[in-house]
């Protein structure tokens, strides 16, 4: 111990009217001389300075990553907070985009290229979700970052998910909606570049689906009665704040050509109708 | 009992070449001092460079970092990136400054190291003037330094420069008590105050080992005392961010600030190349007594090379040091100076005199009798 410490207590067993109790008794160390806290001082400098040569000598290691280059690289740890998504429910939390595909291919016993068309044709399962519209999210976000919108599903006569809205611009990745969420259908994801040119775009429903949860679709068998009880939503677009319907002298962010830089014609230009 | 040297050394300072020049032509004594001057200047700016580099990447190192790497290979141009950055902004005085106090100040600090860096000894040919009280010139010019530092505070015109400008007084006042007595230890033990000669005084074997533990307990005093003349951590209460936000120098941007900047390292040097001078033998190779065969083998090796190295392992301790120990308070700066450091300082000063009295030297000077 490098400590000097000035009482210690010792636990022992005593006779105290004719039982036996333990007590902890407090006993005062002698003070240490000048000269012992000058060698401790000294001992802890020269620990301190065999650290720091140690570090330099041989970094255990470096904590900086030189970022852009090694993007394919980069390793995100689980519980880093970043973008918020859907959970996916043939995906784990934080299984990459590779990973889902090599799991889909060992389930279907097929290759990793097949799987991924089998996922990226317009297979709308690829897209289910677990939530509930129960909005525990929305009351549990301390910045109102979430918004959630239902509706009525007309199958299952019950209310269903129909917006998720989430404003990226004022989350601070607190984590409370994953945390509220008693099924389980979002998660903090390792996504973090968000740089846009339009703040509106920061500002998007994070379900593709209007849907009711995962399960109560696929207990239905009937494909065409299943079929109906989806509705597609896009990412931008429906009565979203900020959504970019109304605002003068800004194109809608719902048309597809605008989307790729919405804002650098905006600025500079006098007018785009 | 002569010590047989493999070579001598002959040092033929630029001042001394000047003046022997200088009764047949007074161009070319002229031409060496131009040129004397220039080599400063130059030595000045590339040392603020490389040191700056130096300083972030060992610090880096030191915190598990990588430290510049983007701006030129290995992030070399990154100081010339900083410079240029200093150049262009805005020279600010604040308004009810003493502008003429508060324009001077960066200049007067650094003087100090310009004029240090023209005494110094790089190698036998290679010094500018070298002073018979060379010692006492470092003591009184090093001690000047704090003037830049307590004008800068007071002409600030703030409260957080006049704390700072005061601290680093009280602080590098105390201090040059203990590095001046370190640096008498020396001088007893070669009986000169030239640099040059200090350095030619070692060619037995360095005072760091050749003075018993007095050496090794001066050279230690003079490191801790000129770290804490540096302004550096462990030793940085005139700058202490978290109290001062800068100290003396919060009031002064641009070029201005970057001259504050530059004093500071090149300081540095001067100091460790002092150490490495006073205590490490200087330009001087490793030499053991009358052991010919290594010490010709030493002298294999030119003589800048040894004074650079040993300069910048002193630098490294520095460095090392800055990146390792916490901040002391005001207080505890000043318990550690007059308490601890001031007597150690004496008694090491009488332990020194009686080593010299009685010649107890591992190789013994041959006295003049």
């Amino acid at each position: 111990m490098g400590m000097i410490q000035a009482t210690q207590i010792v636990n022992e067993e005593r006779p105290i009217a004719g039982k036996t109790v333990s007590v902890s008794v407090v006993q005062r160390l002698r003070p240490p001389t000048r000269f012992q806290v000058a060698l401790l001082g000294m001992q802890g400098l020269l620990q301190g300075m065999w650290l720091t040569l140690t570090y330099f000598w041989s970094p255990v290691e470096v904590v900086t990553r030189e970022y852009p280059e090694n993007r394919d690289s980069l390793k995100i740890t689980e519980r880093f907070r970043g973008n918020l998504r859907f959970k996916f429910p043939n995906e784990v939390a934080h299984q990459t985009h590779s990973a889902l595909l090599e799991q889909i291919a060992q389930e279907t016993q097929t290759h990793p290229e097949v799987a991924e068309n089998w996922i990226r044709d317009e297979d709308d399962t690829r897209w289910y979700h677990n939530c509930t519209g129960c909005s525990k999210c929305e009351e549990a976000c301390p910045n109102a970052s979430i918004r959630i919108l239902t509706r009525h599903g007309e199958i299952l006569d019950d209310r269903e998910i129909d917006r998720f809205v989430w404003r990226l611009d004022s989350c601070m990745f607190c984590n409370a909606c994953v945390l509220a969420c008693p099924w389980d259908a979002i998660e903090m994801t390792g996504g973090f570049e968000n740089a846009v040119f339009d703040r509106r775009l920061l500002v998007y429903s994070l379900n593709r689906l209007a849907a009711p949860r995962i399960n109560l679709i696929q207990d239905e068998q009937d494909p065409a009665v299943r079929a109906r009880m989806i509705d597609w939503r896009s990412r931008y677009g429906g009565p979203i704040p900020l959504g970019g319907t109304g605002l003068p002298n800004l194109p809608a962010i719902g048309a597809p050509k605008v989307q790729e830089c919405p804002v650098s014609h905006a600025g500079s230009t006098a007018v785009a109708p | 009992m002569a010590a047989t040297v493999a070579r001598t050394w002959e040092p033929n300072t630029i001042a001394q070449r000047a003046a022997a020049a200088a009764t047949e032509n007074l161009w070319v004594t002229a031409a060496y001092l131009i040129g004397s001057m220039i080599g400063v200047v130059a030595v000045l700016s590339l040392l603020g460079m490389v040191l700056i580099y130096v300083e972030r990447k060992v610090a880096a190192r030191f915190q598990c970092r990588l430290g510049p790497t983007r701006v030129g290979p290995f992030g070399l141009l990154q100081t010339l990136a900083d410079t240029l950055k200093l150049v262009f902004k805005e020279d600010f005085v604040p308004e009810m400054a003493d502008k003429f106090l508060h324009m001077l100040a960066p200049f007067l600090a650094l003087l100090v190291p310009v004029v240090l860096l023209a005494l110094l000894p790089y190698s036998p040919s290679m010094q500018v003037a070298d002073l018979n009280i060379g010692i006492l010139f470092v003591t009184a010019i090093g001690g000047f330094g704090v003037m830049g530092i307590l004008i800068a505070g007071w002409a600030s015109n703030n409260k957080w420069s006049m704390i700072g400008a005061m601290r680093a007084g009280a602080q590098i006042i105390s201090y040059e008590l203990s590095a001046t007595l370190a640096l008498l230890v020396v001088v007893l033990f070669s009986g000169t105050m030239s640099l040059s000669g200090i350095v030619q005084s070692q060619q037995d074997g360095w005072w760091i080992w050749r003075g018993h533990a007095a050496g090794f307990c001066a050279f230690m005093l003079y490191l801790i005392a000129s770290t804490a003349e540096l302004n550096r951590t462990p030793f940085d209460i005139p700058e202490g961010e978290s109290e001062l936000t800068a100290g003396f120098h919060t009031e002064y941007s641009g070029l201005r600030f970057a001259f504050f900047f530059l004093a500071e390292f090149i300081n540095m040097f001067t100091v460790s190349a002092l150490t490495a001078t006073l205590f490490l033998g200087g330009w001087m190779p490793f030499h053991i007594g009358d052991w010919a065969a290594l010490n010709s083998q030493m002298d294999l090796i030119p003589p800048i090379i040894w004074f650079g190295a040993k300069t910048s392992a002193v630098i490294f301790i520095i460095m090392w040091f800055r990146w390792t120990f916490p901040r002391l308070r005001v207080d505890q700066l000043m318990h550690l100076e007059w308490k601890i450091l001031l007597p150690i300082g004496f008694a090491n000063l009488l332990l020194a005199s009686i080593i010299v009295l009685i010649n107890a030297y591992p190789f013994p000077l041959e006295l003049p009798q």
